[in-house]
């Protein structure tokens, strides 16, 4: 089948996807449209006071590059507070902590992003986040069959496994729990580190088979 | 650099009622492109027609949001109504594309690179450091920056062609034909694209100019 020229979608036709317990949504554009050349995404606050964009520093080389679309935010840029009202850009490089708060309700910030000097690699995250998504949303067996797929398809990296491994966690089953955070820690020990850390985990704590 | 600033802080305005807003420029964005364009009035070209094909483009796939206003875009012959919000995202290559202002204001940010490749900026972006000085009508400016870009680039045609405008402008006749005629032979397109270009109005009568754009006495008309 020959790939269509081209792709239309309107903002308020984007999956809302909850990427907290605070509000925050996640609204897929590159996904949604399949975009290959750069990451492109959405994110909705819509009571106004609320995060827009989470407080981080890109340690992975991207160049971010973020366009209120509507409402108001304060960014954080380094050690700068930034009013954004709507029409504001606010560019980040890597390594620079960034995050954003909404001010007003309907806030949406567009995010767009790629590594300097190499070709765009589609984060692997975005099908972490609809999956997650999914669970917040109340629809454990749609999380459970997406990060299953995901998985499927990427067997041998711990970062599938980990976060299947925090699914059934939180949705109680201690097997499938076990048996996915061994392989993570199998393909990568820092998922030990990190599991021992996450709250998702802590019921299970105690379990003598628990590997973290 | 890390920074802010608000979209209308970067426009700079062409007599034809279109607003550029060079965002990558600005902030030194290096693996993307991103470009605003403002159409100050209804009925005006927002996004010019163009594939990204030509030798001076990026070959990129490209991502237009409609920040504010509304426009009708064409992609390959399909009209596309697009409100405040609309993506339209534009995959292939070889499409022609265009989109037309609904409403002035109409403001249509752009986002772009090639697939499986490391970014680089398209070739036409350089020409920006001469055309904002059109946008102020100082051609002394304009002149200098399109010499220095063919000091980087001998022989560019697109830099030729707006030398002669700024030239023409300046009342610098003989030069102006000079750099038209050298732009035509590189591209036949420019000798197509003068003749209704208002900036060489001031060398149109010139018999050189005509025998470069093929037409005697064509009269000044386009934008």
């Amino acid at each position: 089948m020959t790939e269509k020229a081209y792709e239309v979608a309107h903002l308020d036709e984007l999956d809302r996807f909850p990427v907290d317990e605070e509000g925050l949504l996640w609204r897929p554009v590159r996904r949604r449209l399949g975009i290959t050349a750069f990451g492109v995404n959405a994110y909705t606050a819509e009571k106004g006071d609320e995060r827009v964009v989470e407080e981080h520093e890109e340690k992975d080389g991207h160049d971010e590059l973020y366009f209120v679309a509507s409402g108001r935010a304060t960014f954080v840029l380094g050690d700068e507070e930034v009013d954004a009202p709507a029409g504001t850009f606010v560019h980040a490089e890597p390594g620079t902590k960034r995050g954003a708060v909404a001010t007003e309700p309907n806030t949406t910030v567009i995010a767009m992003g790629a590594k300097p000097g190499e070709p765009h690699e589609v984060s692997k995250w975005e099908e972490i986040f609809v999956a997650f998504g999914h669970y917040r949303m109340g629809d454990e067996d749609n999380a459970r069959k997406h990060l299953t797929a995901f998985v499927a398809e990427n067997d041998d990296q711990w970062q599938g496994h980990y976060n299947l491994a925090c699914l059934e966690a939180l949705t109680r089953n201690r097997h499938a729990a076990i048996e996915h955070l061994k392989r993570a820690i199998e393909l990568d020990p820092q998922a030990k580190e990190y599991a021992a850390k996450d709250e998702d985990f802590d019921w299970m704590r105690d379990d003598p088979e628990f590997p973290a | 650099m890390s920074g802010s600033a608000h979209i209308s802080d970067l426009t700079f305005t062409f007599p034809n009622a279109q607003s550029w807003a060079m965002v990558r420029t600005h902030f030194g964005v290096s693996s993307f492109g991103v470009n605003a364009y403002i159409a100050e009035e209804k009925g005006v070209e927002v996004i010019g027609e163009h594939d990204e094909l030509g030798e001076r483009s990026g070959h990129h796939e490209e991502l237009y949001f409609v920040v504010s206003g509304h426009a009708t875009f064409t992609v390959n012959g399909d009209e596309i109504d697009a409100p405040t919000g609309t993506f339209v995202f534009v995959r292939d290559p070889a499409a022609q594309r265009r989109a037309v202002a609904e409403e002035a204001g109409t403001t249509v940010l752009i986002v772009g690179g090639k697939p499986g490749e490391a970014f680089e900026p398209s070739p036409w972006e350089r020409t920006t450091r001469g055309l904002v000085h059109f946008a102020n009508e100082d051609y002394d400016s304009a002149a200098e920056a399109y010499e220095q870009l063919l000091d980087e680039t001998p022989g560019d045609p697109g830099f030729l062609y707006n030398l002669a405008c700024a030239e023409s402008r300046l009342g610098r006749t003989e030069s102006a034909l000079r750099h038209l005629r050298q732009a035509a032979e590189a591209d036949a397109n420019y000798a197509k694209n003068a003749i209704g270009d208002p900036d060489l109005d001031a060398i149109r009568d010139e018999p050189e100019f005509s025998a470069i754009t093929g037409q005697a006495g064509a009269a000044g008309s386009g934008s």
